[in-house]
């Protein structure tokens, strides 16, 4: 029999990239939305020290969703937990946010940020549901296959 | 190859087969002789029973003790999961976790999980999760080792 199952050391991998997709994803996220604001101030640059905090801030952030809170934006129905994790999630950014003054302490910026951030959220979590979807109809495919396969070669 | 068939009303019925060496066809024969006796025996409520491989849904380990699970009993069989997967020879069946193996051919559903897992709906209503360690091992079975 061989042996094709997955060993620690490739979970872990598969876990460690899940986080650093997430980090990069709320990222580019964040840093549109922090483009945006610049943009509307005037402005046409983005200060390097707010992007390097982002980045952090997302790779922290991500870690916590995954392995605190539930890994909300991939779970199978949104459901308190879920909606209470994007809610501390969220709060987490704004906090950084302000202490960082990625949007100059801008209270109404903030408050359309936190918006902003539970929606993308909301997407997140629709794109992976619909590509478990996909991936449904594939796997099912596969058993028909193999079960139809399988009773031909018994016969 | 000289066949003779005789059909008789009394006696044990058998089958003798003589060969000089293992030819294809002579192996053949063996493995369909070996399929049609493919029996299991295990216990229900003490008593012995025997069962077809093909009728079981699920196998579960519990305490170092194997239950086969069909559509209508749960038999009691002798070995370990290895011993039954070894002694069976079907890909069909499947380990899907540390204490459980699955009949693919009694499976009616699939459904993807979060984390690479796998629920799978057998024919009994069950639902039977292959964790993420088995998945890719199962996705590639099922694929027929055709990679992704």
């Amino acid at each position: 029999m061989k042996k094709n199952k997955v060993t620690l050391w490739e979970r872990y991998l598969t876990k460690e990239i899940g986080i650093e997709f997430k980090a990069c994803l709320y990222f580019f996220a964040i840093l549109f939305f922090y483009c945006v604001y610049r943009l509307i101030q005037g402005t046409q640059t983005a200060d390097i020290w707010h992007m390097t905090e982002m980045i952090f801030t997302c790779y922290i952030i991500g870690y916590l969703q995954v392995y605190v809170f539930w890994d909300f934006d991939e779970a199978e129905h949104l459901g308190t937990r879920e909606i209470l994790g994007m809610v501390i999630c969220t709060g987490l950014y704004l906090l950084v946010s302000y202490i960082g003054k990625w949007l100059d302490r801008n209270l109404p910026a903030t408050g359309i940020l936190a918006v902003y951030l539970l929606f993308t959220y909301w997407c997140v979590y629709f794109i992976y549901k619909t590509k478990r979807r996909i991936d449904d109809k594939k796997l099912n495919e596969d058993l028909r296959l193999f079960q139809s396969e399988h009773k031909k070669s018994e016969s | 190859m000289k066949i003779e068939v005789k059909q008789i009303t009394e006696g044990t019925e058998q089958l003798i087969l003589h060969y000089k060496e293992p030819t294809p066809v002579v192996e053949g024969i063996l493995q369909v002789l070996g399929k049609a006796d493919a029996k299991l025996w295990g216990k229900v409520d003490d008593q012995s029973i025997s069962i077809q491989p093909g009728e079981i849904l699920y196998l579960e380990s519990v305490d170092d003790k194997v239950f086969a699970y069909t559509a209508n009993q749960v038999v009691r069989l002798e070995g370990s999961l290895t011993s039954f997967l070894l002694g069976v020879g079907d890909e069909a069946f499947f380990r899907c976790s540390k204490s459980m193996v699955l009949n693919i051919n009694r499976v009616t559903a699939l459904h993807s999980l979060s984390g690479n897992r796998i629920d799978a709906t057998m024919e009994g209503g069950e639902h039977i999760i292959i964790s993420r360690r088995y998945a890719v091992e199962f996705r590639r079975l099922l694929k027929g080792g055709r990679g992704e």
